[in-house]
């Protein structure tokens, strides 16, 4: 049998589920082989360390449900508390939001001083025009339309400037 | 079941009660300090709350809560650091001693007594220390509980081929880590008697 092959046979199965066959083999085997002597031996404790280790157990105490429940509330309330606190922040963020528009605007409203052409422009929109004011405007206006000859005269130059 | 998915409390309650010492084995089996078990278990309890509406009830709800608490603790361990490996000269005298019991065949069954069951349970954990918690798990359930391959594998979601090359390769990496361990424990003694010998 191969050092390997002995090796395989170790790691393959728990060292219990060995046949009675296959454990003579490696024993068989293992008085002649150092290595394989090794190896053996350390499966033999490997596989006890591990019963050992298995054979610790607990049981859960009778305080274990109660705890389990209290937690699970404490959770609950833990997300509801979160979730409130989300919901406290954004409004507060609106708010101050709203706050800060609002200041804004009565600053602009009334502190800061308007530009005079706007102000003219402010009071000749709350003028109530009337149509005697538009005549009488138009009235003040100089009159830019041509005369009578003016407008003879620059058709009549026009057409002997054709002629020509 | 139906009212634990509705969020009835006491339903839940019943439920902790019927399935925590299944939960607490599968957790025992990765920790080994009770408040770390109960604290595992409780968790363990906690996820499966809030995630009751997704079990489909296609197997049982003892095998899903069993699922959820190998994968916790599995997680767990993942973020613990693992050691390098495992020298004879980190061992106790203790420890030391067990392992020289075991290899002359004096310590049966006859001289088992609670304090050495203790000292092998943490030389294991020392040795698995220096292993993978997949490793760690694969054998404490195959070759420590003598569960099944299929058992593994419907725990931990593995297919069974998967399990069995796992399980291979776990029991080489800790009978290697072992047989360091007793090969250095011969030659440190190897040591001591020969400088009590030239004394």
């Amino acid at each position: 049998m191969r050092d390997e092959h002995i090796k395989e046979m170790l790691d393959g199965a728990p060292l219990d589920n060995l046949s009675e066959s296959e454990l003579t083999a490696v024993r068989s085997h293992a008085e002649g082989c150092e290595a394989c002597g090794r190896a053996f031996d350390a499966a033999r404790v490997s596989s006890l360390l591990l019963k050992e280790r298995a054979a610790e157990t607990f049981e859960p105490s009778p305080f274990f449900q109660t705890r389990v429940l209290a937690a699970l509330r404490e959770r609950q309330s833990g997300v509801e508390a979160w979730s409130l606190g989300r919901l406290w922040r954004a409004a507060g963020v609106l708010f101050s939001t709203m706050a800060a528009t609002v200041a804004a605007l009565a600053v602009l409203t009334f502190v800061v001083p308007q530009p005079a052409a706007t102000q003219q422009e402010v009071a000749s929109a709350g003028r109530a025009y009337t149509a005697e004011d538009v005549i009488l405007e138009q009235a003040e206006q100089p009159d830019e339309q041509m005369s009578y000859g003016q407008v003879l005269t620059t058709l009549y130059d026009t057409d002997e400037d054709a002629g020509r | 079941m139906r009212l634990a998915r509705a969020g009835d409390e006491s339903a839940f309650a019943e439920m902790v009660r019927r399935y925590s010492p299944r939960v607490f084995r599968v957790a025992a089996r990765f920790f080994r300090r009770r408040e770390q078990v109960e604290e595992v278990a409780q968790e363990v309890f906690l996820k499966a709350f809030t995630q009751l509406e997704g079990f489909e009830g296609r197997g049982s709800l003892e095998g899903w809560l069993a699922r959820i608490a190998a994968n916790t603790c599995l997680n767990m361990l993942r973020s613990a650091r693992r050691r390098p490996e495992l020298t004879a000269s980190d061992l106790t005298e203790d420890e030391a001693a067990w392992l020289d019991d075991k290899l002359a065949g004096v310590a049966g069954e006859r001289h088992r007594s609670a304090e050495r069951a203790v000292v092998a349970a943490d030389l294991t954990d020392r040795v698995f220390e220096t292993m993978s918690p997949e490793d760690r798990m694969v054998l404490m359930l195959i070759d420590g509980e003598e569960a099944s391959v299929k058992d593994v594998a419907e725990l931990t979601g593995w297919s069974e081929s998967n399990v069995k090359v796992r399980a291979f390769r776990a029991r080489r990496r800790m009978r290697e880590a072992v047989e360091r361990l007793l090969a250095r424990g011969e030659r440190n003694e190897r040591e001591r008697f020969k400088s009590a010998g030239e004394r």
